[in-house]
């Protein structure tokens, strides 16, 4: 495993798309030292900005707080990436494989147009995760991101496949333009969720304003809940589903498509 | 889904204007471009035109409107979106619809009226744009206005505030491809709004310097970026002494163009006018400043590697 | 100053035919041995094809329209070729709508030096001379929209056919243009109600008896009668649409006499009466086209792959946004036009695709003669113009063709005739379909020729047997006489020049057309027409063919 240790804080956004597990696999410490890195518009090296330690490998972890570092993480296949810190914008964006933790928060646009991978963000994100970027038809095409914290705008916008599942509130129009895959808030969210969805589910398990596009179509307890509920356990996330519990309100929408996404809002039972 | 103005003119018997005050903020629209006009295909003018007007509170623009709906703040996406599942006769939830401060059955007028149109318009204004939902808002508007042309013409077109926004919009999109929001660090043009544009950068600081032209980011960017400006060397070129002015390092009086300095101003139906200078002025223009500082710079060490040397991505 | 020394030289327009020859260019043009001054640099040409540099007769690189359709698709910019900032080159994106900068470096990359922006309005011309002012190394002309001109067309209707020649007199020097182009006339004017105008003899949408057939024959009498260099440039009805052969033969009839060029062939060679049965009807058009001698055409053939549809054709593209269901983009101009933008993927597994992508070869290969059809992709409808070197590959090669026709779902080898062409272009064909032929058809006498007196617009390729890699890669492209690209290095920026067209024109149409503009337009009559000022290094062509 390869540390990078921050020793010198970028004054200006610093572009680090060349940290990832498939880049640094096949090089030897000091062509890492020598990588380049991008401080605004002038060119750097990695070891301006990090100290680097260990045996290369496709394991990569960084210490401090990058969250004005872009791009790790971006098109990785394999391997894990580590960051105790803060990440910044763009982490694990179109990832294929492999794994990235963040023990701190991490910026917009966190796994963006990804298509395989499990990304686990132990503090808040930014907004558009798992998003399309501007004008491009998809988001994520499949993988699994994972936040303890709260995020923000557009979480899964256009996303196509995969899971995201956020802890804590995230912001307006999550699930915007949903194409498909599955987003559980687990604190619910403000306005516009499943704005303009055509496909896909969202799972709230508190109650959320909903669009007057979205129409009351159920209560019922769906059995791919109780299949997707014992996935995340394993993963150590909670997921009610049992009748005795509770049950789903299910909503359609969104009818200014006309789409035929899903809703479901979670209705404990009172005791 | 837009046209220019002289189509407005000429042929629309239905206009709705959305988030805006035109009657104070673009005093002459009504007169020289819309419900005012005798047009070639709406020979009696006003008569033979419903004017809809769309706002959180009743400006004097509502004097000269049919139909006034009066919605309630930060409800424009539900309208809107309403709207467009109405204009394909889905089904919506009239108490949802309620909390907009519109009923489904007014929603559902006012979309027959659209239907029953022979050119609609829909004019929308920073109301629209620049509350809660943004771009969304505006996408809202545009999509409803591409679906209306199943049935009839339709067009829309955002009412642009400020000298030759829409200026800056088509010569930045023909330069680098993108209209704002633009970063050129790696040496080619990369857009991404949220993360390139001004006020973004500004309240992150992440930005080491600014020059700043045309524009008072100082009297309307949210307090921390003001402050970062404060902090960072900014240079203010401007005919007058700004907000901005005030906390930059360097203030570069330029000649106010249009009356000293020739160029063209893009309407916001992106007609282009050509600016003919009727003033002289003892200041040089802006493009004469950036014209010395770019040769100034130029005569630097370049920073960046040569092309083929440099890796472009994403 | 410049020797080209011992190249294989392609020079049709004056009948050399692949000869190894010296060329000598001096102030920017083609000079006889005898007028070379000493110390001229000579490039060692031996071994490499010499031809004159390509003229792209119908394109979409500047205005309103294709900037606007720049703003609709950030994410084709986003994976665009990137090109860099550097001390003599600015920074920009290639792709379907590359910026302005790299425009410029694209054809020239190419060894294409000339480019005729084929749809301008003149409300918007300010804005396109703009742009083109930003498009470094090529030539360019422009061709200004006429077909749905309500000024025009109220004329037309009024019977008043003098006056008509007048006021399209006047707008082409208004619009500072070199060319008048009609585009799916009176269908656009229709599209301001939301119609179209399918039948050409039917009168138009708010029109008493006008037809698309009279302001076609219209048009194309009074482009003669200005004796403007290029003849009217016609986008016929019912472009894209399964049967529409009918309508382009029609055309044709109607045309009777007239000199035109017919715009992107392709799309108007489609037989069948719906999606499901549309097939291709190449050979009954390249029959009619052949027969009519007064006409020229250009392919807009269509390659597998990316594209965005831009085109004055408004009706069309909203019945495009329909079908495809994904983005689409309509800006009508007051009085004169309109533009439709529908990003598009054209795939090989889609019938309908897989028959335009074997129309537009056809055509190339069923019209005998070279002199009369050019390549072109309707950039950036049919495909990218910097994949022209591909089209020239399966126009060289029957076998790699024919390979590429085996791979299309077996429905859609019913529906064609490409398998069963085994014609192959020689070089000097490819010399006048991508130079000589459109530069005759536009009337740029300089252009398209390697003759003593020619513009210096000289691009040499290597010799290679995959005939695309030869022509996507020349060694030497040569604008005006400067080396602007060596080895494949950008050497040298240049200027381009505008070449305009000032018509024979009764000043006295201005009172008439004033009082009218000002009663249907929204700005001041002062401000329509364009300055020369906006155009950089402008020339004007004389109106004397004929």
């Amino acid at each position: 495993m390869i540390t990078l240790t921050l020793k010198e804080a970028p004054t200006v956004p610093l572009e680090a798309e060349l940290l990832s597990p498939d880049t640094i696999a096949s090089l030897t410490i000091d062509e890492i030292r020598a990588l380049p890195v991008h401080l605004g518009k002038r060119r750097r090296r990695v070891d301006d900005f990090f100290a680097v330690d260990g045996a290369p490998g496709d394991e990569l972890e960084i210490r401090g707080d990058v969250g004005r570092v872009k791009w790790i993480g971006h098109g990785m296949t394999r391997g894990l990436v580590r960051i105790d810190g803060h990440a910044g914008m763009h982490l694990g964006s179109a990832m294929t494989g492999g794994a990235i933790e963040v023990s701190g928060n991490a910026g917009d646009w966190l796994g963006a147009e990804m298509s395989g991978g499990v990304i686990r963000v132990r503090g808040n994100a930014g907004g558009q995760v798992g998003a399309a970027y501007r004008g491009s038809l998809s988001g994520m095409t499949d993988g699994t991101i994972l936040i303890d914290g709260s995020a923000g705008l557009e979480v899964g916008m256009r996303m196509k496949r995969g899971t995201i599942l956020v802890g804590g509130p995230v912001r307006d129009f999550a699930g915007l333009q949903m194409k498909g895959g599955t987003i559980v808030l687990q604190s619910g969210a403000e306005l516009r969720t499943g704005a303009w969805m055509n496909r896909g589910t969202i799972i709230s398990l508190r109650p959320i304003p909903l669009l007057p596009t979205f129409s009351y179509a159920a209560n019922y307890n769906p059995t791919f809940v109780r299949l997707y509920a014992k996935r995340l356990a394993t993963l150590g996330y909670t997921l009610p589903y049992d009748e005795r519990d509770g049950t789903y309100q299910r909503y359609t929408g969104d009818a200014a498509v006309p789409g035929r996404g899903e809703i479901l809002v979670w209705q404990p039972h009172l005791m | 889904m837009t046209c220019t103005l002289g189509e407005v003119k000429n042929r629309a018997d239905f206009i709705m204007y959305w988030g805006g005050n035109p009657a104070e903020c673009h005093p002459r629209h009504f007169t020289k471009y819309t419900i005012m006009q005798k047009g070639k295909f709406v020979p009696e003018g006003r008569k033979g035109r419903t004017m809809v007007l769309v706002d959180i509170r009743e400006t004097p623009s509502a004097k000269a409107a049919d139909i006034f709906l009066q919605i309630r703040p930060g409800k424009d996406f539900e309208v809107a979106t309403t709207l467009r599942a109405l204009v394909k006769g889905q089904a919506v939830d009239p108490a949802l619809v309620a909390e907009t401060g519109l009923t489904v059955e007014r929603l559902q007028d006012i979309v027959n009226r659209m239907k029953r149109a022979r050119f609609g318009v829909i004019f929308f204004g920073m109301g629209v744009s620049m509350t809660r939902g943004k771009h969304m808002n505006s996408g809202a508007i545009l999509n409803l206005t591409a679906e209306m042309n199943a049935f009839t013409k339709f067009v829309c077109m955002p009412m642009r505030g400020h000298g030759n926004v829409t200026g800056a919009d088509v010569v930045l999109r023909w330069t680098t491809g993108y209209p704002f929001g633009i970063d050129l660090s790696r040496g080619y043009p990369r857009f991404n709004p949220g993360e390139f544009s001004t006020v973004d950068l500004l309240v992150r600081g992440d930005n080491d310097a600014a020059l700043i032209l045309g524009a008072d980011p100082g009297a309307t960017m949210p307090q921390p970026g003001i402050e970062h400006l404060a902090r960072i060397p900014t240079i203010v070129l401007d005919p007058k002494v700004t907000h901005t002015s005030r906390l930059a390092r360097v203030h570069i009086t330029t000649a106010v163009t249009g009356v000293s300095a020739p160029g063209t101003s893009y309407r916001m139906d992106e007609v282009p006018l050509p600016l003919r200078p009727a003033l002289a002025s003892p200041y040089p223009t802006d493009e004469e400043v950036i014209r010395r500082i770019r040769h100034a710079v130029a005569a630097k060490p370049a920073w960046t590697p040569a092309p083929s040397a440099m890796m472009a991505f994403a | 100053m410049l020797r080209i020394a011992g190249g294989t030289v392609y020079d049709p327009a004056n009948g050399i035919d692949g000869v190894v020859t010296d060329l000598c260019i001096a102030d920017g043009r083609l000079v006889a041995e005898a007028d070379l001054p000493a110390g001229a640099r000579t490039i060692d040409a031996s071994g490499t094809i010499v031809m004159p540099g390509g003229v792209d007769v119908h394109t979409h690189v500047a205005g309103g329209a294709l900037n606007f359709a720049r703003g609709l698709v950030p994410e084709n910019q986003r994976v665009s070729r990137k090109f860099l900032h550097g001390v003599d080159r600015r920074a920009g994106l290639g792709g379907m709508t590359p910026t302005t900068f790299a425009t410029g470096y694209l054809y020239a990359g190419m060894g294409w030096t000339t480019v005729n922006e084929a749809a301008v309005p003149i409300l918007s011309a300010r804005h396109t001379h703009e742009e083109l002012h930003d498009i470094p190394i090529v030539d360019k002309t422009t061709l200004v929209l006429m077909g749905n001109n309500e000024f025009v067309l109220d004329l037309l209707e009024a019977g008043e056919t003098e006056r008509a020649k007048d006021v399209v007199a006047w707008l082409v020097w208004a619009a500072k243009a070199y060319g008048v182009k009609a585009v799916n006339p009176g269908g656009v004017e229709a599209w301001k109600w939301g119609k179209n105008a399918n039948t050409l003899h039917a009168p138009i949408e708010g029109y008493k008896t006008v037809t698309p057939a009279q302001i076609i024959a219209s048009l194309a009498a009074v482009v003669d009668d200005l004796k403007l260099p290029h003849p009217v440039h016609l986008h016929c009805n019912n472009l894209g649409v399964p049967g529409n052969f009918a309508t382009t033969i029609e055309t044709m009839n109607v045309l009777q006499g007239h000199r035109a060029h017919l715009a992107h062939l392709q799309f108007h060679a489609y037989g069948g009466d719906d999606w499901s049965t549309m097939r291709s009807e190449s050979a009954r058009v390249a029959e009619a086209f052949s027969a009519n001698k007064n006409l020229t055409a250009d392919a807009g053939a269509v390659l597998f792959g990316d594209a965005v549809t831009i085109t004055a054709d408004g009706p069309w593209q909203h019945l495009l946004y329909q079908l495809t269901g994904r983005k689409w983009g309509n800006l009508d101009v007051e009085n004169e036009t309109g533009c439709g933008i529908v990003p598009y993927v054209y795939k090989d597994r889609n019938l309908v695709n897989a028959v335009q992508w074997a129309v537009g070869l056809e055509l190339l290969l069923l019209v005998d003669d070279p002199w009369r059809i050019f390549l072109t992709t309707d950039h950036p409808n049919g495909g990218c113009f910097w994949r022209y070197p591909e089209i020239i590959q399966m126009l060289m090669n029957a076998e790699f063709r024919k390979e590429q026709v085996r791979t299309l779902p077996d429905k859609a080898r019913q529906r064609i005739v490409l398998e069963d062409l085994d014609r192959e272009y020689t070089l000097t064909e490819v010399a006048i379909i991508t130079s000589a032929g459109p530069a005759r058809s536009l009337g740029l006498t300089r252009k398209g020729h390697l003759g003593v007196g020619a513009d210096a617009d000289v691009t040499i390729y290597p010799v290679n047997p995959d005939h695309g890699f030869l022509f996507s890669y020349p060694r030497y492209v040569i604008k005006g006489g400067a080396i602007v690209v060596e080895e494949g290095d950008l050497r040298h920026v240049t200027e381009g020049r505008e070449f305009i067209v000032r018509p024979a024109c009764d000043d006295a149409i201005e009172d008439y057309i004033r009082p009218l503009f000002e009663k249907v337009y929204t700005m001041s009559f002062a401000n329509y027409p364009v300055e020369m000022e906006r155009l950089r290094r402008p020339e004007v062509i004389p109106c004397d063919r004929r």
